[in-house]
């Protein structure tokens, strides 16, 4: 479970020595990752580096949202005007030119046209990218390309794309991220949320991400920035130990109501999550036949409402499919597709408006693996419901999302012999596996009124993973 | 309902710590107070209710300073009395709950105000000592040999050197004067305009002084070495920008803030008097001043720590249905000039007024001859509970002695605290 290089990398005395002695040995930064309940100002006492390309769009609701979320704000070719006004109200005046130690550089992509126009990427980064901090974030906001753009204006905002997973892929030595995020035409005002979350040490092993922010949910009618799901109920399936477990702590400190469900077989473990939690334990088998009825029932009696479902309930049968049994196959399907897709439906009469639902997917869903093609066929099969839900259920204010998670330390992978793990943890640009509270974070989000330009998405929470696209 | 109403106060004056004043404590200083408010009012004491006082620096044996000061002054057995503290506002905190009591129908007469004496706060022993100390001493089995034990376990920098007391921030551990810096560098006041704004204060007070202007609200007092105090000990009229700018920086290298721009470290006590309009009129006393409303309200201490008064004053103002044009003199506490012009700042920003208070453009031009028109804490100094009733009384008599109707106070305080009120003349 423990990480030995990054214990030993921590350690400055020989970091120095692996370094001076030139020794092929990664060695991964300790993640500052930000602890407990979000605050009012994730970002106070950062600098936030705001650099912009040609007609930049973002300018304002960058300066309205840079010094409300505590940040420093720095100017690289960005007008002052809109940050003076609200440095005023917030007193975070900006300054021009590049910090000492950045944060996070901001990079205004939005007016791109043509391949010319991509140079300002390069002219604005180039000679400051050295001096980001450790842990630090490059975040770029481009315009979503779509084949209705002439094509020259979508090969130009397409390269983003590239330019994001490489930038991640260099800043990451650092324990640094680069994300990129896509921001339709109208959907500004759903911009912040994301954004703060992105720069906050929160989102510390997002990397490499591509995330489209839009207005096709309605709008949530108040976007809070602390205690983010106050009085709301969630439900969160294999609750009791893991990733589940680090979810259902993460929606409780924002204030949530959590009810913990698991197999009755996890009972003990399950009933200290939801002590622990201040929730209340659900036994449940969400594959038995009358699962369904039993959490609808339940919750209906209970809060007579749900405002937030995570299926997190998964399972692994792996074997080689010359080799799997038939039983292996179905177990996998039914908990991991089947079952998601039953619940929701059922749950679908008591879920709020404004709801948010949130699937666990995985990165061998989109890359596919050696001895999972029951595990990678029911994640990729979960990443299309969240899809074709989405649209369905976005008049009424309802996000529904993915998270396909990239090597996290659990017990799961705990169980790969210790070679393949070792190699697996560094196979993504931070060079180290990433903790349940990683998942549980982007998870939060997800669940949050803030994810409502959010929907219908694969939000990878890898590290920026090598695997996959 | 029946309206509150201020009918007189007085308080002492306010002496550097550690001078004329170092011997009389809070409780001392709260009974000279009151002792001047009720010589000068001459209320019936078989008429007090009841009385509240603010205070920071607690005496820790008798922390209900009111009981002691009513004890000490021989009032009415009846008269009873609590102590409230909300930091600086504490004085202010008092006055308003005396004037909700009056009006909810709990009291008729009550008198408020707050004290303290920072030459008197206590050092403490560290609290590892009392956990060490505690369960020997208190055990009827200890002997000799459990004290030499105790002894032995006692280290003399952790356990036995007394902590000295300082004003900062628990939750950030920043000193007061550090976060006033702090907000200085982030709303670019420079120390010009410090220093500028703590001369005006100086002159101000220094003529309010030599016009008499303090005279019905300052009392003499005599401390036990038999020598009295009569008028504010701080005050500085001669002094100049050029002596201002002499001053090294107080808190931080290269920092902007300074003793001269800096309120002091202030030993005083204030106290007014407030009853129901219908009992003044019935004792024959002509009321000075009300209050149409107040408000408090908490910042984040991490953020800006002195700006409450910045979102306090807006809001007291939305509840008196006024705006500040309306209002004809603005009182604010001067706890650092930096804090001040920070404030004010932000009460003339209209990217403030949209993204912090929900308004359309700023609140308003807070112009200097209307603020602070006879000086404020920079000059006469800062005892933390009784600068607010300190502002309430120089507001009560400027309200029923000028042609000025309405003025509005503002006060900031540790913890992120904001205070404000708005009172108005008594025709």
């Amino acid at each position: 479970m423990t990480d030995r290089l990054v214990q030993l990398a921590a350690d400055k005395r020989a970091r120095k020595l692996i370094t001076t002695l030139g020794l092929p040995v990664p060695l991964p930064q300790t993640l500052e990752r930000g602890k407990g309940a979000w605050v009012a100002q994730p970002l106070r006492g950062r600098a936030v580096v705001v650099a912009s390309g040609p007609r930049p769009a973002l300018t304002e609701v960058l300066a309205t949202s840079l010094p409300a979320a505590g940040a420093e704000p720095y100017l690289l070719e960005t007008d002052v005007g809109p940050f003076r006004a609200s440095g005023e109200a917030w007193g975070r005046l900006p300054h021009v030119g590049c910090a000492e130690r950045p944060w996070a550089f901001v990079v205004d992509a939005t007016g791109l046209r043509t391949p010319a126009d991509l140079r300002c990427l390069y002219d604005l980064l180039h000679p400051h990218l050295r001096s980001l901090g450790r842990s630090g974030r490059v975040v770029v906001l481009g315009r979503p390309p779509s084949p209705d753009d002439v094509p020259r204006v979508a090969a130009s905002r397409q390269a983003l794309e590239g330019f994001v997973r490489s930038v991640g892929r260099e800043v990451g030595r650092r324990g640094a991220t680069a994300n990129l995020l896509w921001v339709a035409e109208g959907a500004d005002s759903r911009l912040p949320a994301v954004l703060r979350f992105v720069l906050s040490p929160a989102s510390a092993y997002l990397s490499g991400q591509p995330l489209r922010i839009d207005g096709v949910v309605a709008a949530a009618s108040a976007v809070p920035h602390s205690r983010v799901l106050d009085g709301k109920v969630a439900l969160v399936t294999g609750a009791a130990r893991g990733i589940g477990r680090s979810i259902a702590r993460r929606l409780s400190e924002e204030g949530a109501q959590v009810v913990v469900l698991d197999r009755p077989e996890d009972a003990e473990l399950a009933s200290a999550v939801a002590r622990e939690v201040g929730g209340v334990y659900l036994p449940c088998d969400v594959t038995s036949d009358d699962a369904a009825a039993t959490v609808h029932d339940f919750l209906l009696e209970r809060f007579g409402r749900v405002d937030v479902v995570v299926h997190n309930a998964g399972v692994t049968r792996d074997r080689t499919l010359a080799k799997m049994k038939p039983e292996r196959w179905d177990q996998v399907i039914d908990v991991n597709l089947e079952a998601v897709i039953t619940l929701t439906e059922a749950l679908d009469p008591l879920l709020a408006d404004e709801g948010r639902v949130v699937c666990l997917s995985s990165i061998a869903g989109i890359a596919g693996n050696v001895g999972q093609t029951n595990y990678a066929a029911s994640k990729a099969g979960v990443i299309g419901y969240v899809r074709s839900l989405a649209p369905r259920l976005a008049a009424r204010g309802v996000a529904v999302n993915a998270i396909a998670p990239g090597f996290i330390e659990t017990r799961l992978t705990d169980a790969i012999p210790v070679a393949t793990r070792e190699v697996a943890r560094r196979l993504c640009n931070l060079s180290q596996g990433g903790l349940p509270v990683d998942i549980a974070q982007v998870a939060t989000f997800l669940a949050s009124p803030g994810a409502h330009g959010l929907s219908g998405q694969v939000v990878r929470v890898c590290g920026g993973n090598f695997v996959g696209a | 309902m029946s309206r509150a109403v201020i009918v007189g106060g007085a308080r002492t004056p306010f002496v550097r710590a550690f001078a004329e004043f170092t011997r009389i404590d809070t409780i001392g200083l709260g009974v000279a107070a009151v002792r001047g408010l009720l010589d000068r009012t001459r209320v019936p004491w078989s008429e007090i209710d009841a009385i509240v006082w603010g205070g920071v620096i607690l005496p820790t044996g008798a922390p209900n300073v009111g009981r002691e000061i009513a004890l000490d002054l021989g009032l009415p057995a009846s008269v009873e009395a609590m102590t409230v503290t909300r930091a600086c506002a504490s004085g202010l905190q008092a006055i308003t709950l005396a004037a909700a009591a009056i009006e909810r129908g709990e009291a008729d007469v009550v008198i408020a105000g707050g004290s303290d004496s920072t030459s008197n706060a206590q050092l403490t022993m560290p609290q590892s000592l009392v956990h060490k100390a505690a369960p020997v001493a208190m055990s009827s089995k200890s002997g000799p040999k459990d004290y030499l034990r105790l002894l032995g376990q006692l280290s003399v920098r952790d356990d036995l050197l007394p902590k000295q007391p300082k004003i900062a921030e628990r939750s950030t551990g920043q000193l007061m004067g550090e976060a006033a810096e702090d907000m200085a560098e982030r709303n670019q006041v420079s120390r010009g305009e410090q220093d500028a704004l703590a001369l005006l204060s100086h002159q101000r007070a220094a003529a309010a002084v030599a016009a008499g202007r303090f005279d019905d609200e300052v009392v003499p007092v005599t401390n036990p070495d038999g020598e009295t105090v009569f008028v504010d000990q701080l005050v500085r009229g001669d002094t100049s920008l050029e002596r201002l700018a002499k001053l090294r920086a107080a808190f931080r290298k290269g920092g902007t803030l300074t003793a001269g721009n800096s309120s002091a470290l202030t030993d005083g006590g204030a106290a007014v008097l407030l009853m129901s309009e219908e009992k003044a009129k019935e004792l024959g006393l002509q009321p000075l001043a009300a209050f149409r409303s107040w408000s408090y309200v908490g910042v984040d201490p991490a953020d800006q720590l002195l700006i409450g008064p910045a979102l306090a004053m807006p809001k007291a103002l939305e509840r008196a249905g006024m705006e500040l044009a309306d209002i004809d003199v603005v009182d604010m506490h001067e706890a650092f000039a930096a804090q001040v012009l920070s404030v004010v700042q932000a009460l003339e920003s209209d990217a403030f007024a949209q993204e912090r208070l929900g308004r359309d453009a700023a609140v308003g031009k807070v112009a200097r001859d209307r603020l602070n028109v006879h000086g404020g804490s920079l000059a006469l100094g800062h005892p933390f509970g009784a600068t607010g009733a300190r502002m309430v009384l120089t507001m009560a008599h400027e309200l029923a002695r000028t042609d000025a109707k309405t003025a509005l106070l503002g006060i900031c305080a540790a913890g992120g605290l904001g205070a404000a009120a708005v009172m108005e003349a008594v025709e």
